[in-house]
């Protein structure tokens, strides 16, 4: 057979034949299958050929099956009268049956929509065909005892691995925009503002290295111009509506590199699990020659300004003794003494396992690999729950079919045939629910994606390795949940069970309540869980930030003038024309907004450049600590009269650039590179990012307003639509050629709390479908034994009990397992909450409250699935339940 | 007509294997009924059927040569027999009379 891995039939199919169908058919049959299959592969595409295969398969199994199944009468007929018997069984008891269908579905739909998640997360970047042998280049510094890395690198490193290292095929270097831009189609006069992470600047190796499919547009000559563009499917329906984009121009306008492009090429849109995200690519070449001013080629491309490098390795390269070489590499041509480490990460890890803070601005988001793995657990959880409800209704049940089992047996069933024939209910029963369960993830999905705001698509069903093990799972889970009822119900004596009286206490009691414990735990367990993500995260919420955030309003400002002073000057009149406004009590401009940052390594004047911290910073125009409130606790806000060589910086920098005291850092020298800068203020600690992690220094550094793509007004928020009208007209009377695009920047803070907020609604749901799996089990489970036990209430009525003794009579076994379930969970609880708040600065404690809570909400829900039934049990006239013999 | 009839669809197969003259296997039937029907047609459906012609005995064959596109697999070539000429001479024959009856057409 050809080996080549482009032209592989699906194997699954060809096995599934070669068992079916007579050995002599074979070779015509699956060379016809392979002929056709290479010839829809060459039209249709691949996916359209794996289908047809599969419908061809199926129809010639149809057609030529000599598969033992079909052909032996015997048991055909004894299958035949299994399945009589199940729908007999199912039809006498509806309610029952229903929930036990409808506990397997949704256990099992639930269980599919977290798998196909954790599919899609875990399969992010795997498109591309070489994506085993591609790396992203980490650097590892060790600097201070402290390890740090990221991927930023000089842009020189790239191209001489090219030359240097025989191993390395290819080679790519990425970076942004540095703040945006604003991009207008000249024509129609379409104009928005792009993001940071929209416009990437790449080596035209981009599009031999990863696989987004060019949808119009040569490969060869994408790049032939530097004033070249490509844009994807989506941004050339956004500035072009339905006509063709090649050869048009779009002007970027932004900092490094504005001018007017022309577009070559067109992509399609970027599969979802793509960890680059961007709308418009442009030639790297722009950004070494005009990047910050065209500083960025000072150095000769190995120190200082940075890129993220890609390489693609030739498949056999020792990846040890790629990095050495690229070790090597860095070594020549690093001055400052700093060790500095390659790590090649492949870019399938990329999604997964990367620092979001090193990563700043290369990726836009990150995965969780906590959340996937609780995700995994907590699903399996919910299948087993429903496999537990099924165990216990069958055997609880079982005294109804003792009678059955009893007349098979005397007329000489073998024990094997009626555990087989128990398995086979089983079998079908779970095999309904899973057909079902593919249906429910159908409707399940669009409210996964809501809640994670991706658009994933039901992508397992197409992946063969999934129907092995969806069937796989779902005959162990047949086995597992029908064993045991099987095993208990071909066990009883014959005699036994035509008797009439020894109909109760069959099966083992204790397996079925400790399995109804299991189910609440589990409950309980979740509701916990949901009510401690969602007190955390208001916690959160609710805390002083010690900066004022409620009244600001972010204006998107982008810089189109090159003349410094012009821009100054126009700024100014702005800030004085809506300081005027009377609406406004403060502006200032900014690089980047709460929640943001940037990370550079400031030093105390005087130490050497390995011995810099990191430091998390902020550059900021005038009037920045008024309009965001900041606390001084000595010096004070930058003036008019100042250089942009001062900088104001927090409590946590003052320790860690090893100040005594703020007093004693005022007018002290920080230095950077070569740069130095004063130290005009000290502020209290604030909480420019997200409560989640401690205080950390940062430094606030006095900046043109040139260079800040973002606008804070400090604004009256009494009438809101009345007050953005005012502040709309100042700005377009102040810079007509831009969009009026805002924010408030309450807002962006508090999508920081987006995975909290998600890690909640999931859970909630989680906890929602738990606890009503578990609680259709119980009402079905209470049915029951409420029949069974109805002769006794019955006699008991006549005797002169009362209603709610009964009620109380027949409730109270749950009760007693419901708090057996807390006791189990409270210190479960409390363990799993400490671990999960240890990955928060600002946490709450554990109070009696997380268990009393989800206690309370369980016991509710319980009793009232219990007493609905229960009552009518009681309030049953005796007559009627003492009557019927 | 005889007793053995013939089909709509395996008459066409049956026709589609003539034309081809000893290059008529599972693929090129198809591909040979579905350029004259117009219609698209199962790989499996045209299995069935050449298997079920070759029963009646209006077919026979063997394998033949083999091609990198099978994956290496050879094809079995059928051919028709004399009962199936006669067979599809004999429909063809019904036709003919049934539509010089029709009165419009005359």
């Amino acid at each position: 057979m050809q080996k080549d891995s482009h032209d592989n039939v699906p194997g699954l199919a060809n096995w599934l034949l070669s068992k079916a169908v007579r050995s002599e058919l074979h070779e015509e049959l699956l060379g016809d299958l392979k002929e056709a299959y290479g010839a829809r592969i060459a039209s249709r595409g691949k996916a359209y050929a794996a289908l047809m295969y599969w419908v061809d398969v199926i129809h010639l199994l149809l057609g030529f099956s000599s598969f033992p199944f079909f052909n032996k009468q015997n048991s055909t007929i004894m299958t035949g009268h299994y399945l009589q018997t199940f729908l007999r069984n199912f039809a006498r008891n509806k309610a029952y049956s229903f929930m036990n269908v409808l506990s397997l579905v949704v256990g099992m739909g639930v269980c599919l929509v977290i798998c196909q998640y954790i599919y899609f997360e875990l399969n992010y970047d795997r498109f591309h065909d070489n994506y085993r042998n591609t790396y992203r280049v980490i650097i590892e510094e060790v600097n201070t005892d402290l390890k740090e890395t990221s991927p930023s690198i000089g842009y020189s490193f790239g191209m001489s691995a090219k030359e240097e290292v025989p191993e390395v095929k290819r080679c790519m270097r990425i970076q942004r925009f540095n703040r945006g831009a604003v991009v207008t189609n000249p024509v129609n006069q379409l104009i928005f503002h792009e993001e940071v992470n929209d416009v990437l600047f790449v080596d035209h190796s981009f599009f031999r290295m990863f696989n987004y499919p060019i949808k119009k547009g040569d490969q060869e000559s994408l790049f032939d111009d530097k004033y070249n563009v490509v844009i994807t499917e989506e941004t050339a329906r956004k500035y072009f509506g339905d006509d063709d984009p090649i050869g048009k121009v779009l002007t970027i306008n932004g900092p490094p590199s504005p001018g007017d492009y022309t577009v070559t090429g067109v992509l399609k849109d970027l599969p979802l699990n793509s960890h680059l995200q961007f709308d418009f690519l442009v030639p790297i070449e722009n950004y070494i020659e005009f990047g910050w001013g065209g500083a960025v080629k000072e150095r000769g491309g190995w120190n200082g300004f940075s890129v993220a490098t890609y390489l693609t390795l030739d498949e056999s390269a020792d990846l040890d003794l790629v990095c050495q070489k690229l070790n090597g590499l860095i070594a020549q041509h690093n001055d400052k003494g700093i060790v500095k480490n390659v790590i090649l990460q492949p870019i399938a890890d990329i999604y997964m396992k990367s620092n979001i803070y090193s990563d700043a601005g290369f990726i836009n988001s990150t995965g969780n690999m906590q959340n996937i793995r609780i995700f995994s657990v907590i699903s399996f959880f919910i299948l087993f729950i429903a496999w537990a409800n099924y165990i216990n209704l069958s055997t609880a049940r079982s005294m109804l079919r003792a009678k059955e089992v009893g007349v098979r047996k005397s007329i000489g069933a073998f024990k094997k045939q009626l555990i087989s024939q128990f398995i086979f209910e089983s079998m079908l029963l779970n095999m309904i629910s899973a057909i079902l369960a593919i249906g429910l993830a159908f409707l399940l999905l669009p409210f996964l994606n809501d809640i994670i705001e991706k658009e994933i698509q039901l992508s397992l069903l197409q992946n063969q390795m999934f129907w092995f093990w969806y069937l796989g799972i779902i005959l162990f889970g047949s086995l597992l949940s029908g064993l045991y009822p099987a095993f208990v119900l071909s066990s009883f004596k014959p005699i036994s069970m035509l008797g009439t009286n020894k109909t109760d206490r069959i099966g083992n009691v204790n397996l079925r309540k400790s399995l109804i414990v299991f189910q609440f735990l589990t409950s309980l367990l979740l509701i916990a869980g949901t009510y401690l993500v969602y007190k955390q995260t208001s916690f959160m919420k609710s805390q002083e930030l010690s900066i004022e955030l409620e009244k600001i309003l972010v204006l998107k400002i982008q810089q189109t003038t090159i003349d410094t002073a012009v821009v100054q000057s126009n700024f100014n009149s702005f800030s004085n024309a809506i300081l005027g406004r009377h609406i406004v009590s403060a502006i200032t401009s900014s690089t980047v907004v709460p929640g943001q940052f940037g990370i550079n390594q400031y030093r105390r004047l005087g130490q050497p450049e390995s011995a810099a911290p990191y430091t998390r910073s902020i550059f900021g125009g005038l009037g920045f600590s008024e309009t965001y409130g900041l606390k001084f606790i000595t010096g004070g806000p930058f003036t008019e009269d100042m250089q942009e060589e001062v900088v104001i910086i927090n409590e946590s920098a003052v320790h860690v650039f090893g100040f005594n005291s703020p007093e004693n850092a005022i007018q002290q020298k920080l230095a950077i590179g070569n740069g130095q800068r004063t130290i005009v203020g000290v502020v209290e600690n604030f909480n420019w990012h997200s409560l989640k992690e401690p205080h950390v220094p940062y430094v606030i550094s006095l900046t043109n307003v040139r260079r800040n793509p973002y606008l804070s007004i400090k604004m009256s928020m009494s009438d809101i639509p009345e007050s953005l009208a005012q502040v709309e007209s100042t700005f377009r009377s102040f810079y007509p050629d831009q969009p009026f695009e805002y924010f408030f920047a309450d807002d962006t803070f508090n999508r920081q709390y987006q995975s909290e907020v998600q890690f909640g609604k999931i859970f909630f749901s989680f906890a929602a479908l738990a606890i009503f799996i578990s609680c259709a089990g119980l009402f079905a489970l209470v049915s029951f034994s409420a029949t069974l036990r109805v002769k006794e209430i019955g006699i008991r009525k006549v005797l002169g009990a009362d209603d709610r003794h009964l009620v109380l009579l027949l409730s109270k076994e749950y009760v007693v397992l419901i708090s057996l379930a807390t006791l189990v969970a409270i210190p479960v609880i409390w363990y799993g909450g400490s671990l999960w708040l240890r990955n928060y600065a600002t946490r709450i404690h554990i109070g009696v409250d997380l268990f009393v809570i989800p206690v309370m909400i369980v016991i509710v829900i319980a009793a009232l699935t219990v007493s609905q039934k229960t009552f009518t049990t009681a309030q049953g006239n005796p007559v009627d339940s003492l009557r019927k013999e | 007509m005889e007793n053995k009839g013939l089909g709509e669809f395996e008459e066409l197969v049956l026709l589609a294997v003539c034309i081809m003259a000893g290059d008529a296997y599972g693929i090129s039937v198809k591909k040979e009924v579905e350029k004259h029907s117009g219609r698209s047609i199962l790989l499996g459906a045209v299995h069935i059927t050449l298997y079920r012609l070759q029963d009646k005995g209006f077919l026979r064959s063997e394998m033949g040569g083999n091609t990198e596109k099978r994956g290496d697999r050879r094809k079995r070539l059928f051919k028709i027999t004399a009962a199936g000429m006669k067979q599809l001479r004999a429909s063809q024959d019904v036709r003919q009379k049934m539509w010089k009856l029709i009165p419009q057409l005359n």
